[in-house]
């Protein structure tokens, strides 16, 4: 089955996967280098707030000529946030996705600022009818000023908003019912919020609207001697083999992904961030 | 549970990065393992931008980080890093590679610890560089 068989099937068939098959990786200025010459990725992603869409970086120049297509990755819209999201930084993600020629852009169900300052990460929104009211209106406001489809990505958090009226499947569901978007599936923050709040990871995947399954994120992560017990969502540390092997379940549900690592810092050598990308592909069921 | 969503979104933000109040219901340890992962990130971040200052701390700068901007709100790597920079050096315990690498941020930008830095003019570089002799 192709890349996006899901989203196919769920529109009837007609409109084409909005990725490759195969096996992608986040591009970061670090690595340009091993993601030029050794990675061979079937995609790439850009963080859209570190992209200049008039001069973007020449690795990223390259990796379009060479017909690689690259997702511009929003990660400061805070489309969960109460206030409407700003109109400068909807118009910058367009204009990345128009200088990118992007199948798709990609953003959070997350907030980032409130009340005038910035926490500097992703936050959770409470899972709430106001909550889904603002984040469907802020994310409409987005799709009005894109050209391509938006795939929207639930995060890793450490906490829960003592209110939440629905799941997060449940939540998630009635999110892009509304607003029509994709979602991006992030295996890794589906491990880290089942571990850390005592769920079944592979129950939550049955739960999920896997059939608006765009591409997937893969990320590494590991314990914090602070924190005995709690499972952070690092992005600097190796996938650990429970990752893969949800990625694994994830592929019986939804054969034949796009998927990507995402690595953002303590940058190992570059032959094992291909090594890495190895036993990705073979955990997705890929060619490398 | 009281308050419309941008107040408690407000609430919960100063709580985690500007030394808030606990927010009423949530779990505190959460809250706090939450508030140190922030600032091991932002660490990260100002890292990039100071590697000589980060370098200098080795495996200590994220504790040492924290202790100087757990409840400072984010301003941007660029400033995060010049902040504990200059505390270091009020200290007295500012290594000279990191002194180097402050000094050189200094020489070209104007920064007064409250807005954001600002490119100096070439005149206003040879005067940072006579004030420095």
């Amino acid at each position: 089955m192709a890349a996006g068989g899901a989203v196919a099937a769920a529109a009837g068939g007609e409109s084409p996967p909005p990725l490759p098959a195969g096996v992608g990786v986040g591009w970061r200025p670090e690595i340009a280098g091993w993601v030029a010459d050794r990675a061979a990725p079937a995609f790439c992603e850009v963080i859209a707030e570190s992209f200049a869409p008039a001069v973007p970086p020449r690795g990223v120049a390259e990796l379009r000529e060479r017909g690689i297509p690259v997702v511009p990755h929003g990660v400061r819209l805070s489309l969960g946030g109460a206030e409407p999201v700003e109109a400068a930084r909807v118009a910058h993600l367009a204009a990345c996705a128009a200088a990118l020629s992007a199948p798709l852009v990609s953003e959070h169900v997350a907030f980032v600022r409130a009340g005038g300052r910035d926490a500097g990460h992703l936050l959770p929104v409470p899972r709430s009818r106001d909550a889904l009211d603002v984040l469907t209106a802020n994310v409409r406001r987005l799709q009005a000023e894109l050209d391509v489809p938006l795939a929207l990505e639930p995060i890793a958090a450490l906490f829960d908003w003592p209110d939440d009226e629905y799941s997060e499947p449940d939540f998630l569901r009635e999110l892009l019912e509304r607003t029509g978007a994709l979602l991006l599936l992030d295996v890794a923050n589906v491990h880290a919020n089942a571990l850390n709040r005592g769920q079944d990871p592979e129950a939550i995947l049955d739960r999920l609207p896997l059939d608006r399954v765009a591409y997937v994120h893969v990320a590494g992560g590991a314990e914090h001697p602070d924190d005995p017990g709690l499972y952070h969502d690092t992005h600097t540390d190796p996938v650990p083999p429970a990752v893969l092997g949800l990625l694994e379940r994830l592929v019986e549900r939804v054969p034949g992904p796009a998927v990507m690592l995402e690595r953002d810092g303590r940058y190992p050598p570059g032959a094992e961030l291909t090594a890495e990308l190895e036993v990705i592909a073979t955990a997705a069921g890929l060619p490398r | 549970m009281t308050g419309n969503l941008a107040e408690r979104q407000a609430a919960l933000v100063a709580a985690l990065v500007a030394g808030g109040p606990l927010p009423p219901g949530f779990d505190p340890v959460r809250l706090a393992a939450t508030r140190r992962a922030l600032l091991r990130k932002r660490a990260a971040d100002a890292a990039r931008l100071w590697p000589l200052l980060a370098g200098s701390l080795g495996a200590d700068w994220p504790r040492v980080f924290a202790a100087h901007q757990d409840g400072h709100e984010p301003v941007g790597a660029l400033r995060d890093g010049w902040d504990v920079a200059v505390a270091l050096r009020e200290c007295g315990e500012l290594a000279a590679s990191a002194a180097a690498e402050l000094a050189g941020r200094e020489a070209t930008m104007r920064y007064d610890g409250r807005g954001a830095p600002r490119r100096r003019s070439l005149a206003g570089r040879a005067m940072a560089a006579l004030r420095r002799r």
